[in-house]
């Protein structure tokens, strides 16, 4: 069964602001809490960026310094897990640019395709399951960069106002966006 | 089912019905069109399954590929207090909300400052054109360390190479994040803060300016403990994530941690 992402609007974790007055070491370690359970999320929201995962790692360690810092200025963002995503977002398009790599030579699909055998499965399921895989990772990655970034984003359970907000473009685009890529992800999957 | 014939819903609709995106008035629309068509829910269904697809596909692909948490969030860790610590080193918490307070203030005069200084600065700068500030340990806001996806046995199966060299054009990177512009290039050595040899990156995040005057905790320090940590990664001993994030964290500590002693070793130097 797959595990549902949390809204992003309904996170019930960061209590941040109640441990404002609290001792500074208490807003570490409930930031470290925060780091467990948003590491990964941040990470597979990363790979829509060409970013090997050793620069994913940083962006998400540079995340959460700044936010500890805004915490520090006595700056306390709403809703945090929408904060990190797009600090994560702004970091990784300036790393990117700082990079200047090719946006087609995506490094977290070149390292996804490496380990794409699973050996639990027999000889005939992995197969099959590969090809499929296989099918969608190209989908994927054929798909322009602003709809890799609105459909990992939905898939962490942001909402359509907040991913609209944080790629620059309009609802509806957002709406257009997804239902295009879900609809060659379907066609993908048929075939 | 006469109403399903006249027309059906878009995909879009149906997206956003599914994700919960539609206004109350056009999610009861929706909603109540689904009831009565069945080719309108079965493209509904497909639309849920892509979904399901990507998110079976995303989780199968990548997830196995992020390394274990203990590692970064020890880094996080270490970072956050060392940030912490130096805010508390940076004055109490009224001088910094009088800092806060009058920063506007402190700008202005700044500024009328500045220009007597810079005719100072003029006449000084070249006294100290060539003053090399003593770097032990790494600013790990600029060099939080940073390795590649190298397990133990990698590490271990790989020859103890030299570090490669790094090229100019990083190292100006390096001395430019770190401010260091006036110095004599032959004062630093833009060194690994997590060695390759241990699954460093070749990254400006695990790149600093070591300097060369540092006469106890110097280069020959850190290169003893990086081979002692290499050594007890291979011989089993050490797990490869905390031997880097040891070195990460802080090297010197990590020295005195792994051998047992306050100050460097005579046959470090």
């Amino acid at each position: 069964m797959l595990e549902c992402p949390p809204e992003s609007n309904a996170v019930p974790v960061p209590r941040l602001t109640e441990v404002k007055s609290v001792s500074p070491s208490a807003v570490e370690e409930q930031l470290v809490e925060l780091f467990d359970e948003v590491r990964v999320p941040l990470l597979r929201y990363l790979s829509a960026f060409p970013l090997t995962m050793s620069d994913s790692e940083d962006i998400v360690q540079e995340a959460f310094l700044s936010l500890f810092q805004q915490l520090q200025r006595g700056k306390t963002p709403q809703n945090l897990r929408g904060w990190l995503f797009r600090a994560a977002h702004n970091l990784a398009l300036k790393r990117r640019i700082r990079y200047r790599k090719d946006p087609e030579n995506t490094g977290s699909f070149t390292e996804a395709e490496a380990l794409m055998i699973d050996p639990g499965l027999n000889p005939e399921d992995q197969l099959a399951f590969n090809q499929t895989q296989r099918r969608l990772m190209a989908v994927v990655r054929a798909l322009p960069e602003p709809h890799r970034w609105c459909l990992n984003l939905r898939a962490e359970g942001l909402r359509y106002r907040e991913i609209a907000e944080m790629v620059g473009m309009s609802l509806g685009a957002v709406a257009l966006s997804l239902e295009r890529s879900l609809a060659l992800i379907a066609r993908a999957v048929q075939r | 089912m006469v109403m399903s014939q006249e027309f059906h819903l878009s995909d879009r609709e149906l997206l956003m019905s599914a994700d919960g995106e539609l206004s109350t008035r056009e999610a009861e629309r929706v909603d109540s069109h689904l009831a009565a068509c069945w080719a309108c829910r079965t493209r509904k269904q497909q639309i849920e399954s892509a979904i399901g697809e990507f998110i079976r596909f995303q989780r199968d692909s990548f997830d196995k590929l992020v390394p274990p948490s203990e590692g970064p969030r020890a880094l996080l860790r270490a970072q956050l207090g060392r940030i912490a610590e130096s805010e508390r080193l940076s004055g109490p918490g009224w001088l910094r909300f009088i800092s806060r307070r009058f920063a506007w203030t402190a700008v202005v005069a700044g500024l009328l400052l500045a220009g007597g200084a810079a005719i100072g600065s003029h006449i000084l700068l070249a006294r100290y054109a060539t003053r090399t500030v003593v770097v032990t340990i790494p600013n790990p806001n600029y060099t939080p360390g940073a390795t590649v996806l190298f397990s133990q046995r990698e590490v271990c199966t790989q020859a103890r190479v030299k570090n490669k060299a790094v090229s100019v054009d990083l190292q100006r990177r390096v001395f430019d994040e770190y401010g260091i512009r006036s110095a004599k290039p032959s004062a630093y050595e833009v060194d690994y803060l997590i060695t390759p040899a241990l699954g460093g990156a070749d990254d400006i995040h695990n790149l600093w300016p070591q300097s060369n005057r540092a006469t106890i905790w110097n280069a020959h320090v850190k290169d003893a403990l990086e081979d002692h940590l290499r050594d007890l990664v291979c011989d089993g001993q050490l797990d490869l994530p905390t031997a880097q994030r040891e070195i990460a964290g802080n090297w010197i500590e990590a020295y005195k941690k792994y051998f047992h002693t306050d100050r460097p070793l005579t046959s470090s130097h």
